[in-house]
């Protein structure tokens, strides 16, 4: 840099100093060609006078001989002096360029970079103060190139510790932001090492990517050793049923070939011969429109499910314990009213009567409490036989007639005539009927009507039982199925009623394969349908059944 | 053998009340009925006494013992072995019922899905068909 600024300093010498002359000598010959100019003068000086005198004595005897006028001597006189004077001026002209020259060699040299150089041209006439007003100018230049120098490299120098600040600031800014970037990494796989939760990630074929520690410590699995390995073959999932899930059916692969969030209860196989029961949520990764991965969290419920056990162990414990009461009532009542005791006056026969009643309800109650214990803990035992519809709902209505015959409703069936023998639980698909069909009676005002169609449906039985009531108020329909939910408006027409029916009988149908849905429009009426597969209903072991 | 007037029920139920209303309906039906509120009295009463009843009405949880136990005891001797055993429990639970009826019980009952003089119409019934086999 500093080059390139001396160039352009000395490049204005050039436009002093036109580049015409050739011959150059050292400037350490300063002193020598001095001398030569001296001699030369004096050559000249000598040969002028000598010319001078010789043509003056010539013209002076031509004039004479010739007998010529004053005029032609002094024209003589004249050229001589002319002649004179251009071959005084040729020579001395030659002493002039050549310190000239030199000087331009010597701007070279200062050119060249060093600007410390003296010019050491001496001449002999007026051109002789040159060198010095070089040597100034050098001097000037020197000082004004030191000077802009200077104030270049200044600020240079300043732009330069700008630009390092800057680049420091750069460097601080981006070590920062690698910083960060690093604790943000560290913190990231803290949390991930820290969750309670087992964490999974897998590519989209389903190799394990991630597997932080809970995840190690839930299935047997080390992190080293899982990695790389499909989750599906790594730790298989059992139902709580007791199946194992074929690959199509886990959360994970439904994430990854749907890309939708799975929700779901398993039982993992650990590494080893154990089994644990988790909760898990199955979330696919989705970058630009595409399933790139998946990720599962999931939580070990083992407490869970035995603290549920123990609840539905007490229900049923205390269900119990309460039908012993619940039967002495039931059958001195039932001893009262036959008049065991002597017989009761009619107002002591209707207290005794109501007592009956409501014992009856409670012991309702308690059944129902039971039966959802039942379903819940997984107990119930599903045993499907082939079972004739048309027959059940006979039997069922039989049963129900009483008290719609007492509200003088009518019951119409209608069943397609190529519904097969189905295979389902009799005893759970009856509660299902029992209760909706309870329930449209119960619903619907005396001399209204109730329906019941069984249609099929792809592979699919479907029953509905309708009715002509008192409707679902649309605020109540997101909770009728929910355990002791009672319709706002049904409340205040019918004070019997547990609120368990609905949600015992979706858990069955569930239970059994199907689904439950229902329309209803409050003040008109109510339909509930509910499906059952045609291929029947798996078998299920268990510990109890309904009404036991 | 001369064929008792009054057939006898033995009725074991450690829940006074319930006890006392069975056998009060029992009486009431023109059956003898035998009292017992625990397993052990049952036992010694059949040790004791000179003539068996002609069904045993019982309660599956007792305080002493469960009916598992009991119909252990009395298969015990041959002749116990024979009296038609009919379960009325609180608690029908399907290994329970499985188990009584496969250990020779006629029936298992559950106590509060039945009304008395639904009861006893089973219970004669029972104490008819061991007559004709008898």
């Amino acid at each position: 840099m500093d080059n390139q600024n001396s160039q352009s300093v000395f490049q204005s010498t050039d436009q002093i100093l036109p580049r015409s002359i050739n011959d150059v000598k050292s400037p350490s010959s300063g002193k020598k060609i001095f001398m030569k100019i001296k001699y030369k003068l004096l050559a000249v000086a000598g040969f002028s006078v000598l010319t001078v005198t010789i043509l003056s004595i010539f013209l002076y005897l031509s004039v004479q001989s010739f007998n010529l006028t004053i005029e032609y001597f002094v024209a003589g006189l004249i050229v001589t002096f002319v002649l004179n004077a251009v071959v005084i001026i040729l020579l001395l002209s030659n002493s002039t360029y050549k310190p000239i020259t030199k000087l331009r060699k010597e701007t070279e040299t200062i050119e060249q970079g060093n600007p410390d150089y003296k010019a050491s041209i001496q001449t002999k006439n007026n051109t002789s103060h040159l060198p010095k007003s070089f040597d100034d100018a050098t001097e000037k230049l020197k000082a004004s190139y030191f000077e802009d120098l200077e104030k270049r490299v200044s600020e240079k120098t300043k732009a330069l510790s700008q630009r390092i600040e800057e680049l420091n600031f750069e460097k601080e800014k981006s070590k920062e932001a690698e910083e960060k970037a690093l604790i943000e990494k560290a913190e990231e796989e803290a949390t991930l090492t820290s969750i309670g939760e087992g964490v999974v990630v897998t590519d989209p074929q389903g190799k394990i990517m991630i597997f932080n520690p809970a995840a190690e410590q839930m299935t047997n699995w080390t992190s080293s050793e899982a990695m790389g390995r499909f989750w599906f073959e790594t730790v298989p999932a059992m139902s709580e049923k007791g199946y194992l899930i074929p690959r199509k059916d886990r959360d994970m692969y439904k994430a990854l070939t749907t890309g939708k969030k799975v929700f779901a209860e398993n039982v993992y196989l650990q590494k080893g011969s154990g089994k644990i029961t988790v909760a898990i949520t199955a979330t696919p990764i989705i970058f630009k429109d595409r399933v790139i991965g998946a990720v599962e969290v999931f939580r070990d419920i083992s407490h869970e499910k035995e603290v549920d056990r123990m609840k539905t162990e007490f229900i049923s414990l205390a269900s119990h314990q309460l039908r012993t009461p619940l039967s002495a009532m039931k059958w001195f009542c039932e001893m009262l009213l036959n008049g065991d005791a002597g017989e009761l006056n009619p107002e002591q026969k209707e207290y005794t009567k109501n007592v009956s009643d409501s014992n009856e309800r409670m012991i309702s109650l308690v059944n129902s409490l039971l039966n959802i214990s039942r379903i819940e803990s997984g107990r119930i035992i599903i045993d499907p036989k082939l079972t004739d519809i048309n027959k059940l709902i006979s039997k069922v209505i039989s049963e129900i007639k009483i008290k719609s015959d007492e509200r003088k409703q009518q019951i119409i069936v209608s069943i397609h005539s190529d519904i097969p023998l189905v295979n389902v639980d009799p005893q759970l698909i009856r509660e299902v009927y029992i209760n909706l069909l309870t329930n449209a009676s119960k619903y619907t005002p005396p001399g209204g009507e109730i329906s019941i169609f069984i249609s099929k449906k792809d592979d699919q039985l479907i029953s509905q039982v309708s009715d002509n009531g008192y409707g679902i108020p649309k605020k109540d329909c997101d909770k009728i199925f929910q355990k002791f939910h009672r319709g706002e408006n049904i409340v205040k027409i019918e004070t019997e009623g547990n609120g368990l029916g609905l949600y015992l009988a979706k858990a069955i149908v569930e239970s059994s394969g199907g689904k439950i849905w229902f329309q209803s429009t409050e003040g008109k009426g109510t339909s509930f349908y509910f499906s059952l597969p045609l291929s029947g209903t798996q078998a299920k072991k268990g510990e109890v059944t309904l009404s036991s | 053998m001369m064929r008792k007037q009054k057939p006898t029920v033995m009725v074991i139920e450690d829940e006074s009340l319930l006890l006392q209303a069975i056998s009060r309906k029992l009486e009431l039906d023109g059956i003898t009925a035998i009292s017992c509120s625990s397993g052990k009295q049952a036992i010694d009463c059949l040790d004791s006494s000179s003539e068996l009843p002609d069904a045993i009405w019982l309660d599956y949880q007792l305080k002493d013992m469960d009916g598992i136990e009991f119909m252990g005891h009395l298969r015990k001797k041959g002749a116990w072995a024979q009296i038609p055993v009919i379960v009325v429990s609180n608690s029908a639970s399907e290994d329970k019922v499985h188990n009584m009826l496969a250990l020779g019980a006629k029936r298992y009952l559950l106590k509060a899905e039945y009304r008395l003089d639904e009861l006893i119409p089973i219970v004669k019934q029972f104490i008819a068909e061991n007559n004709v086999q008898a």
